[in-house]
C-alpha cells in the first residue's frame, strides 16, 4: 500500500457481496472527507467449494473475507484511509493484515443496548474487533468528523451497486 | 419352551445392537463389528417395545483402498479491478450566508442548508437519496462507476454545507441528478417547476467540484436581469458577469478570467460570433434558456449558438416542441448533433430522446402546488363593435374571394389581425365589450387585495389598458421597454400595493419571468400558439404560487376569436404526443387550410404558415 500521496484525510469502505451464482464479491470504496470516491476496488468472484466449507470449518468466514478479499483490496489503493469501516461482521479480520483502524458499523436498534466495546454514533453503531481496544479513541475521533457529512452506512450501497453495475457491464 | 428361550436370545442380541429409546425409536450401535440380519416381527413380550424394522447393513472388513481427495487451500489471492477517479477540488469560497432580507418576497423563507432538512443523522432508514445514474451514452466501465459511486445528492449537499434559498423539491434534485451527469441535456420541464433553479444548482456543483470552470448562460434579452437575480438566489458564491454594453467593453467581459459563470442574451452571441472566434473562447458549459429560439435551423441564432466550443450542452425550454418534430431535432442540434433527425416518426424520435430528456408536468409532481381554475369568457360585442366586426369580416372575405387562387397566407393573416383588433377595441368609438369586463374582474381583484396579469398580442393594446385601468394602477411591461424599465416595472408591481394589475406582451411577458404572487391571470386576447400562452399563464401559476391561479381567457362570441380557439384546441396535444413516443397526430398545427377554413375559403395548396 502506498503512502498517502495529497494529505487530504479520506476513508474505507469495505464489503462482501455474495452471489448463489458467482461466489463472494470483494469492493473497497475509497472517499475523501464528504462521501466523493477517490478509489474503487472490486475482487472477481471468489467461490468455495463443499469441501472447503468442510475443511475450514468456522475459520472460513474470517479468512476468506479478512485474508484473502479484504486483505487483497487494502493492498490495492493507493491512498491510505484514515479508518476502515465494514458493514460485514467476516471482513473485521483484516485487522489482522492492516494496521489500519478497522471497525463494523450497522444501523442502531434503538431497543438493543449495544454490547460492550461497540459504541454508538447518531443512529450508527461502531464496532471495533475483539482485541481492537485501543482503536476505540481513533475512530471515534475520526468518524467524528465524517458522519458529519456522511451517514456511515451508505457508501456500502454504492460499493454493492458499483458491483452489481461492473457484473452488468 | 425352546421358542421361548430362542425369542430371549433374539431379544438379548437386539439389545446388543439397538438401542432403544423410551418411545421405541431404536439407535443402531457397535454395527462396525458385527454382521447383523434382524427380524423383529413376531416379538409380543409387553416388555420388548415394537420398534420399527431394521434395514440390513453389511459392512464391508476386506481392505479398500481410499480415494485421497485434494481439497486446495483458499490462499490463492483474488483478481482485483481498479478505478481510481479525478480527485474533486473545491476551487470556491467556502458557503456564504446571504441575509434573508435579500430574497424575493415569493420566496422569503430562511435560507436552508440540506441536511438540516433531511434530518441529519437521526433518520438514514427514511432518508430520500437522490442518486446520479450513470447516461446511456456512457460506455466505458470507469466513467460509469464514477457516477454509480458518487454520494446521493442530499449527501452531497448536506456536506458541502451549500445553502439555498429554500429546499428543492424532491423532483427538482431528479432534475439535477439528471442534468449533472450529462453532456448534453434538455430539461423540458413544464412552466414554472424551476429548470432555472435547476441549471444553477447543478451547474453549481459542477463549479464546485471542479468538473465546470467556464460556464455560459445564454437567454432573452429580457430574461438577463432574472438570471443574474436567480444565480444570486441559487448560488451566491459564484461570480456572475452580464455581457453587454459596446463592443469594446463586451470584448473585456467575454475575457474576464475567474469569472465561472457569464450571461449573455441570444443577440448577443450572434452579434459577437466572430469576436468569439476570435478569441477562441470555449466553454466547460452552455446553457440554453427558453432553448425554442434555435428551433430555426437556419437562422443566426441557430448557427451562432451550434458554433459556440463548449463541453456540455442543455437546454432548458418548456416547449421542445412547439409546432413540429423538427423543433426538437434542432435543439439536438445542439445538445446532441446528429443523433436525431428528420426523417424518424415520432416514435422512433421520441425513443432516441428518452435518454437526453427530462420533462414533468406540475399535475405529476406537484400535487400540493395550488390549483389552476380555467374559465373561458365568452363576451358578447358591443352593438358598435359587432358593427365594425361584421362589416370589416364581410368586406374582407369578398376581397379574399376576389382574389381567388392569387389570394395569400398573408391576405387572410391580415384580415385575421384586423378582426381580432376590432375585437378588442372598437376602432372608431373605442367601445371594447372585453375591457367592460376586465375591469368589472379587477375591481374584485382589486378589493381582496390580489394581483394581476393582463396579457395581450399587441403593445397598443397594452397602451390603451393602461389609460382605461390606471385606477389599478396598471403598469406595462413588453419588449419595446428598455430593460431598466421593464425591471423597474417588475419591481413596482411586486413591492407597491397600489399596483395591482400588470399588462404584459406575450413576446416579452411569457418567458422566464417570477410572478408567482399574482392570482389572476387574463388573456385579453389569444396567441397563435397554446405553448406562448401556456407559459404566459406559468408566470403566476408556478412553484412559490401562495394560492389558487385563475384564469380568465376572453373570447368574443362568434367571432374569428372563436374559430381561432377551435384550431388551438387540436394542436394542444402535439408535444405529448411526441414526449410520450405516441404515433404522429394526423392535425399537427396552424396550416394554410387551416387558416383559409377560417373564412371557409378553399385552401389554394401554399405551405403552412
Amino acid at each position: 500500500m502506498e503512502q498517502q500521496t495529497q494529505g487530504a484525510t479520506v476513508f474505507g469502505f469495505l464489503t462482501a457481496l455474495d452471489s448463489p451464482t458467482h461466489g463472494v464479491f470483494g469492493g473497497y470504496l475509497v472517499v475523501d472527507a464528504i462521501g466523493r470516491p477517490i478509489e474503487f476496488h472490486c475482487t472477481a468472484p471468489v467461490k468455495v467449494s463443499r469441501a472447503q466449507q468442510i475443511l475450514y470449518g468456522a475459520s472460513l468466514p474470517g479468512h476468506l473475507h479478512g485474508q484473502q478479499i479484504g486483505a487483497a483490496l487494502l493492498a490495492e489503493g493507493s491512498v491510505t484511509p484514515i479508518v476502515v469501516l465494514t458493514d460485514h461482521n467476516a471482513m473485521l479480520s483484516v485487522r489482522q493484515h492492516t494496521p489500519l483502524p478497522v471497525a463494523l458499523v450497522g444501523l442502531r436498534s434503538e431497543a438493543a443496548e449495544p454490547p460492550p466495546g461497540v459504541f454508538a454514533m447518531g443512529d450508527v453503531y461502531v464496532c471495533p474487533p475483539a482485541g481492537s481496544a485501543d482503536d476505540t479513541d481513533a475512530l471515534r475521533q475520526h468518524l467524528d468528523h465524517l458522519r458529519v457529512a456522511v451517514d456511515l452506512t451508505e457508501p456500502f450501497e454504492r460499493i454493492r451497486a458499483a458491483i452489481e453495475e461492473a457484473q452488468r457491464h | 419352551m425352546r421358542r421361548l428361550r430362542k425369542r430371549s436370545a433374539t431379544k438379548a442380541l437386539l439389545q446388543k445392537a439397538v438401542m432403544l429409546d423410551p418411545r421405541g425409536n431404536a439407535t443402531v450401535r457397535s454395527l462396525s463389528a458385527v454382521d447383523l440380519q434382524l427380524t423383529t416381527r413376531g416379538i409380543t413380550s409387553q416388555r420388548v417395545p415394537r420398534i420399527a424394522p431394521v434395514q440390513a447393513v453389511r459392512l464391508p472388513l476386506d481392505r479398500v483402498r481410499p480415494t485421497v481427495l485434494r481439497v486446495p487451500l483458499l490462499d490463492a489471492r483474488p483478481r482485483v479491478v481498479s478505478h481510481r477517479f479525478p480527485r474533486p477540488t473545491d476551487p470556491l469560497l467556502p458557503p456564504v450566508t446571504r441575509p434573508v432580507e435579500q430574497q424575493q418576497p415569493s420566496d422569503a423563507v430562511e435560507n436552508c442548508v440540506m441536511g438540516d432538512i433531511a434530518d441529519s443523522h437521526g433518520a438514514s432508514q427514511s432518508r430520500r437519496r437522490t442518486r446520479i445514474a450513470p447516461p446511456g451514452d456512457v460506455v466505458k466501465l470507469s466513467e460509469r462507476l464514477f457516477f454509480v459511486l458518487q454520494p446521493d445528492l442530499e449527501t452531497t449537499l448536506q456536506a458541502s454545507q451549500l445553502e439555498f434559498p429554500r429546499e428543492p423539491f424532491p423532483f427538482q434534485l431528479d432534475g439535477m441528478a439528471f442534468l449533472m451527469p450529462r453532456h448534453g441535456a434538455i430539461l423540458a420541464d413544464e412552466m414554472g417547476l424551476g429548470k432555472s433553479m435547476q441549471a444553477i444548482s447543478s451547474l453549481r456543483l459542477l463549479v464546485r467540484s471542479g468538473q465546470a470552470r467556464r460556464v455560459l448562460v445564454v437567454c432573452p434579452k429580457g430574461l438577463v436581469s432574472n438570471w443574474a437575480r436567480e444565480l444570486a438566489d441559487w448560488a451566491p458564491e459564484l461570480v456572475v458577469a452580464v455581457i453587454e454594453g459596446d463592443p469594446l467593453r463586451r470584448r473585456w467581459q467575454w475575457t474576464l478570467p475567474d469569472v465561472p459563470v457569464k450571461v449573455a442574451n441570444y443577440e448577443a452571441v450572434v452579434r459577437d460570433r466572430e469576436m468569439i472566434e476570435e478569441l477562441g473562447l470555449s466553454f466547460d458549459l452552455v446553457v440554453l434558456d427558453e432553448a425554442q429560439r434555435i428551433k430555426n435551423r437556419s437562422s443566426n441564432t441557430h448557427q451562432a449558438v451550434g458554433g459556440l466550443q463548449r463541453g456540455r450542452s442543455w437546454a432548458l425550454t418548456g416547449t421542445p416542441v412547439e409546432n413540429s418534430a423538427e423543433d426538437l431535432v434542432a435543439l439536438f442540434d445542439f445538445i446532441a448533433p446528429g443523433h436525431v433527425n428528420d426523417r424518424m416518426t415520432p416514435k422512433a424520435l421520441g425513443a432516441a430522446a428518452a435518454d437526453y430528456v427530462l420533462r414533468r408536468t406540475k399535475d405529476k409532481v406537484l400535487t400540493e402546488m395550488p390549483p389552476r381554475m380555467n374559465r373561458d369568457e365568452r363576451i358578447e360585442l358591443t352593438p358598435e363593435q359587432r358593427d365594425t366586426y361584421r362589416r370589416a369580416e364581410e368586406e374582407g372575405v369578398l376581397r379574399l374571394s376576389a382574389l381567388g387562387k392569387e389570394a395569400t397566407i398573408q391576405n387572410v393573416f391580415e384580415l385575421v389581425l384586423r378582426l381580432k383588433q376590432i375585437c378588442n377595441f372598437d376602432p372608431p368609438t373605442g367601445e371594447s365589450a372585453k375591457l367592460d369586463c376586465l375591469t368589472a374582474e379587477l375591481e374584485e381583484v382589486q378589493a381582496s387585495g390580489k394581483k394581476a396579469l393582463v396579457f395581450s398580442q399587441w403593445v397598443e393594446t397594452l397602451g390603451r389598458l393602461e389609460g382605461k385601468l390606471a385606477r389599478f394602477g396598471a403598469l406595462q411591461y413588453h419588449g419595446g421597454m428598455s430593460t431598466v424599465a421593464r425591471d423597474e416595472a417588475i419591481h413596482r408591481f411586486k413591492h407597491d400595493r397600489q399596483h395591482s394589475v400588470l399588462l404584459l406582451s406575450y413576446g416579452a411577458g411569457a418567458v422566464g419571468l417570477n410572478l408567482q404572487f399574482s392570482q389572476y391571470v387574463f388573456l385579453f386576447d389569444r396567441w397563435w400558439n397554446p405553448a406562448i400562452e401556456d407559459q404566459a399563464i406559468n408566470r403566476a401559476h408556478r412553484i412559490g404560487a401562495a394560492g389558487a391561479v385563475t384564469v380568465t381567457r376572453f373570447l368574443s362570441a362568434d367571432t374569428i376569436e372563436e374559430r381561432i380557439d377551435e384550431v388551438l384546441r387540436r394542436k394542444r396535444d402535439l408535444s405529448e404526443l411526441i414526449l410520450s413516443q405516441a404515433e404522429a397526430p394526423a392535425a399537427r398545427g396552424l396550416t394554410a387550410a387551416d387558416l383559409f377554413s377560417l373564412f371557409r375559403l378553399p385552401a389554394p395548396g401554399r405551405a403552412a404558415a
